[in-house]
């Protein structure tokens, strides 16, 4: 198929020189730049926050000690709390993801876990409602939009024009003159994209590495699905207005109410009553030891940790080691639970991934917030690492703890530093496979429509 | 023979004549724009298309409600299996010393309102539980949001939502050619030689397309409203009905406004494709972008803190206030001095009372009202962060909309934050009490080795979360219904001005 050079770069002025591309570029660019400054916002203040979290430890743990001193570690350790953080990756102010949404500094005390790992954020409810207006966003429902306005009248217009019928007189090869419209608009839309791609990697700082490149594999993939769309609902050969009509329906369908349906649907086949549950249990588990006798208390700790055995728990008075055992058996009841809550987490993304398969502007969100490591599964993780650090904190006090120890004469800090997540590179092969499957089933069915709707059409009447 | 007429008499009859012909005029009009409804009317229901796209949004309305309506009764009813669980361990106590109940502490849940199966509005985003123990204000916690991946920000699948986005998407379908397909056919100057004023179309076309959505979209909000909160509370109270066609009305005005528009953009548009264009990036703008923006402004606006900020500035502010610790701390040194007086004894030990938690009140007092300060203004900053998009509603009037309809379903903002207020009270009334059976059952000395009868917490009052009441509601959406008033008077005189307009006749 040979396309005429001339005929390309007529159409290419044509295209250009028409409002419709001036007015979309321009409009999404700014709507780019909009969002740069928003996402750029959202994190650094974040990371603001989280640099400040070291001096607030230290200064609370100072004042903490101070109070404490004449008494002995177990009273004192009642009361410090242990921060932790969880920085953003130089990808999430591309894609802010659940950042907003979950807490990404907590700090926790040295009592029973469960019931301080899900302490919310301070967030204005409305503004979590109302969603960011983040670089994935204009990519992923505003990119579409212009697509869709670039390509709905390709030929259509031509044909409501009458310029279609002068042009099969011609004899030309029609093939190649619907390829080079095509190509220039697909030229375009691709040259737009990484134009405002560019912008964003300056104005974000994104380092020119590998998940860079992923994001920019997902969103070029994601622009070649909403073209190859496009393609899909011209080769119908109807109307303009037809074609308009069907394409805007077909992103309000994939952007707005296929999620909202998988929404439901996930919620309501995984439901998550644990999390209270957990709650619940951990409170009973530990406040009942108050009043049952110490000895079967101490039992469940020594099994975890035989080496506090050899201390003397007096059986009628109160005392610290009995108090952190109390608080520790109240985290292993509540274990299962919260076991169950995690693995029903993990559930949840596993068949909202597999709900992906099947839209590929949930894929394509989904990869772009895996890569920035901003959905649920990082924040498990950065859940995990808390009960870690927790459980090293805790550690490091029990020998203090139960030895006795006056506060002043131990070091405070001395306990194993919190170590932050780091990035992980997440596998995002299945959400590319589903938008590449579809840019290839739709790219397919087009091809089939163009050559029976336009190309292998007889004009019987011009015959 | 010539008789004379007396002046008023003639001026009777011209006047007579006026008036009749005007009355004439009038009813002409008011013929020709029942007659363009009519025919507006007849003609959408005899192409395919908006019933196929009515169809659709039926099914997935029907679908909303039915899921919602499941949802918010599930969810409420194990809210209420966690609260009962809850209330029996509290209630199954052992005698315990007052301050360890205190500790012990109590769960609160939030259920959801009876219409929010209608509007979830900030419902996800919320948290769902809150743990109340003396010394901590804790905030709720567990919100949906949290526990979901992003699919929830797709945008949730409500009744509310049908209505708010959908439906005018089906407005700008079934309408964006009314006009323009007129100008482009010739009919529209046929119409214009007749006796019909370009008003009396446009008001026609208007009426017609509003006869349609309110017949097809208002039955089925009415019934589901009705029904959806007749089967979660079980009773239909006075209040939920007035909200019910509260609710009503406003979507009716909202969706006149939408036609309004509509017929407006059709009417000065030059071709029904030009119209449709700038109908559906008049859509985009009013539902997506002007909404995200509006959010982010107001937040840049108006900057609130974070939660550690948060927790900083109320912890310094109750070191500033006093120490209960130290012992030469001026606060409490100048307490103690003033007890000793009161009760006219020189030490603590022979005070009739337990001066210990008398001393643990006085610092529940001051960091709960230190809290309930930085609260009420982290508050007011949300408030102000949110009179963003609800002056905005305005310039748009799906944020007003959205703003009352969240209002009168319970699931605002107000709804929210009227939640986290009452359980704060409720946690320190509890402690309260709690600390005034330490201060006359617990002896000073040896105090941690006794035990009361856990009589004296059975006794305290549950919690129950009383509702803001149908009038706060409507104070708070005053804003919005002004906003959707206005809109409904500035789209009237835009359609004057265009009609008069020569411009947009062909």
């Amino acid at each position: 198929m040979k396309i005429h050079r001339k005929v390309l770069l007529l159409e290419i002025k044509n295209f250009l020189l028409g409002k419709t591309v001036l007015i979309g570029a321009i409009s999404l660019l700014l709507f780019g730049l909009y969002s740069f400054y928003h996402g750029n916002q959202v994190i650094s203040q974040q990371q603001q926050t989280i640099t400040t979290v070291q001096s607030v430890q230290r200064h609370h743990l100072q004042e903490i000690v101070e109070h404490g001193t004449g008494k002995a570690v177990g009273t004192t350790a009642y009361y410090p709390f242990f921060y932790t953080t969880n920085p953003a990756s130089p990808w999430a102010k591309f894609s802010i993801g659940q950042r907003d949404v979950n807490p990404f500094t907590l700090k926790v005390k040295m009592l029973a876990i469960e019931g301080q790992l899900y302490d919310s954020e301070l967030t204005n409810p409305l503004t979590l409602l109302v969603g960011n207006l983040d670089a994935s966003f204009v990519f992923i429902f505003l990119f579409p939009l212009l697509i869709i306005a670039f390509t709905y009248n390709v030929l259509s217009e031509e044909q409501e024009s009458g310029v279609w019928k002068i042009v099969r007189t011609t004899g030309n090869n029609m093939g190649a003159a619907i390829a080079g419209k095509l190509l220039v608009r697909l030229a375009i839309i691709l040259a737009v994209t990484l134009l405002v791609f560019a912008a964003a990697i300056i104005s974000l700082r994104l380092p020119l590495s590998m998940p860079t490149f992923e994001l920019l594999t997902v969103v070029i993939l994601y622009m070649l699905f909403w073209f190859t769309v496009s393609l899909l609902v011209i080769a119908l050969g109807r109307s303009s207005s037809f074609n308009a009509t069907t394409l805007v329906c077909i992103w309000i369908f994939l952007a707005i109410l296929f999620p909202g349906i998988a929404n439901i649907t996930v919620n309501n086949s995984i439901r998550v009553p644990e999390a209270a549950e957990t709650a619940i249990r951990q409170r009973e588990g530990y406040h009942a030891k108050w009043d049952e006798p110490k000895k079967p208390t101490m039992e469940k700790f020594y099994a975890v940790y035989p080496q506090y055995r050899k201390y003397p728990i007096p059986d009628d008075k109160y005392s610290p080691g009995w108090y952190y055992a109390m608080q520790f058996s109240g985290d292993l009841e509540s274990a299962n639970s919260s076991k169950k809550l995690f693995d029903k987490l993990m559930q949840r993304q596993t068949l909202s991934e597999q709900i992906a398969g099947f839209n590929p502007v949930i894929a394509a969100q989904q990869s772009l917030n895996k890569i920035a490591n901003t959905d649920l599964t990082s924040h498990i993780r950065y859940l995990q690492s808390v009960k870690a650090h927790h459980r090293q904190v805790r550690e490091y006090f029990y020998p203090f703890i139960f030895e006795e120890t006056p506060t002043e004469s131990i070091d405070w800090g001395g306990y194993p530093a919190y170590h932050p997540n780091q990035y992980v590179d997440e596998p995002i092969f299945r959400g590319v496979m589903a938008i590449l499957i579809w840019v290839i089933g739709s790219l397919g069915a087009a091809l089939m429509l163009f050559n029976r709707n336009f190309i292998k059409i007889k004009d019987i009447q011009n015959a | 023979m010539y008789i004379a007429t007396p002046l008023h008499v003639h001026t009777f009859y011209v006047n007579a004549g006026a008036t009749a012909l005007q009355l004439i005029n009038f009813y002409m009009h008011f013929r020709f724009i029942t007659l363009v409804a009519r025919q507006e009317w007849a003609s959408i229901f005899r192409s395919k298309v908006p019933l196929a796209l009515f169809t659709v949004l039926f099914v997935v309305a029907l679908l909303a409600t039915f899921t919602g309506w499941q949802y918010v009764s599930k969810f409420n009813h194990q809210q209420k299996a966690a609260h009962q669980e809850v209330h029996d361990q509290w209630m199954s106590q052992p005698n315990r010393h007052p301050h360890r109940v205190a500790h012990y502490g109590y769960m609160v849940f939030r259920e959801k309102s009876p219409l929010s199966f209608f509007d979830f509005g900030l419902d996800s985003y919320v948290g769902n539980s809150v743990f109340l123990e003396a010394h901590r204000q804790n905030t709720v916690n567990m919100s949906e949001a949290g526990f979901s991946n992003g699919m929830l920000r797709f945008g949730e699948l409500s009744m509310a939502m049908v209505l708010q986005l959908l439906v005018p998407l089906f407005i700008i379908f079934i309408g964006f050619q009314t006009v323009a397909s007129l100008k482009l056919n010739g009919v529209l100057k046929l119409l214009l030689c007749q006796s019909a004023s370009y008003l009396d179309i446009l008001i026609g076309k208007i009426t017609g397309l509003t006869a349609v959505v309110w017949a097809l979209f208002l039955p089925l909000l009415l019934v589901s409203l009705l029904a959806g909160n007749l089967l979660i509370t079980g009773d239909m109270s006075a209040e939920a009905l007035l909200r019910v066609l509260l609710l009503t009305i406003l979507y009716a005005i909202y969706f006149l406004i939408i036609t309004m528009l509509v017929v407006i953009v059709s009417a000065i548009s030059k071709s029904a494709k030009n119209a449709l264009m700038v109908l559906v990036l008049v859509w985009m703008l009013f539902f997506i972008v002007i909404p995200k923006s509006a959010q982010t402004l107001g937040s840049s606006l108006h900057r609130a803190p974070d939660k550690i900020a948060f927790e900083q500035a109320i912890e310094e502010d109750v070191s500033k206030q006093g120490d209960s610790h130290n012992p030469d701390d001026p606060h409490f040194a100048s307490l103690k001095a003033n007890t000793l007086k009161k009760y006219n004894v020189d030490s603590i030990s022979q005070l009739p009372v337990n001066y210990g938690a008398l001393v643990m009140q006085e610092g529940e007092n001051i960091s709960s009202g230190i809290f309930n300060k930085h609260f009420d203004r982290l508050v007011d900053i949300y408030k102000a962060q949110n009179s963003v998009s609800s002056i905005l509603g305005f310039a748009d009037p799906y944020l007003a909309i959205r703003n009352i309809s969240m209002n009168l379903s319970g699931t605002d903002f107000d709804s929210f934050t009227a939640f986290q207020k009452q359980t704060e009270k409720y946690r320190f009334e509890k402690t309260k009490k709690l600390n005034e059976i330490h201060l006359t059952q617990i002896k000073y000395q040896n105090d941690s080795k006794q035990k009361v009868s856990a009589k004296n917490w059975q006794q305290q009052p549950d919690f129950s979360f009383q509702p803001l009441a149908f009038s706060e509601n409507l104070a708070a959406g005053t804003l919005g219904m002004a906003a959707l008033i206005l809109w409904v008077f500035a789209s009237l005189g835009v359609l004057i001005f265009v009609s008069s307009k020569r411009a947009y006749q062909i």
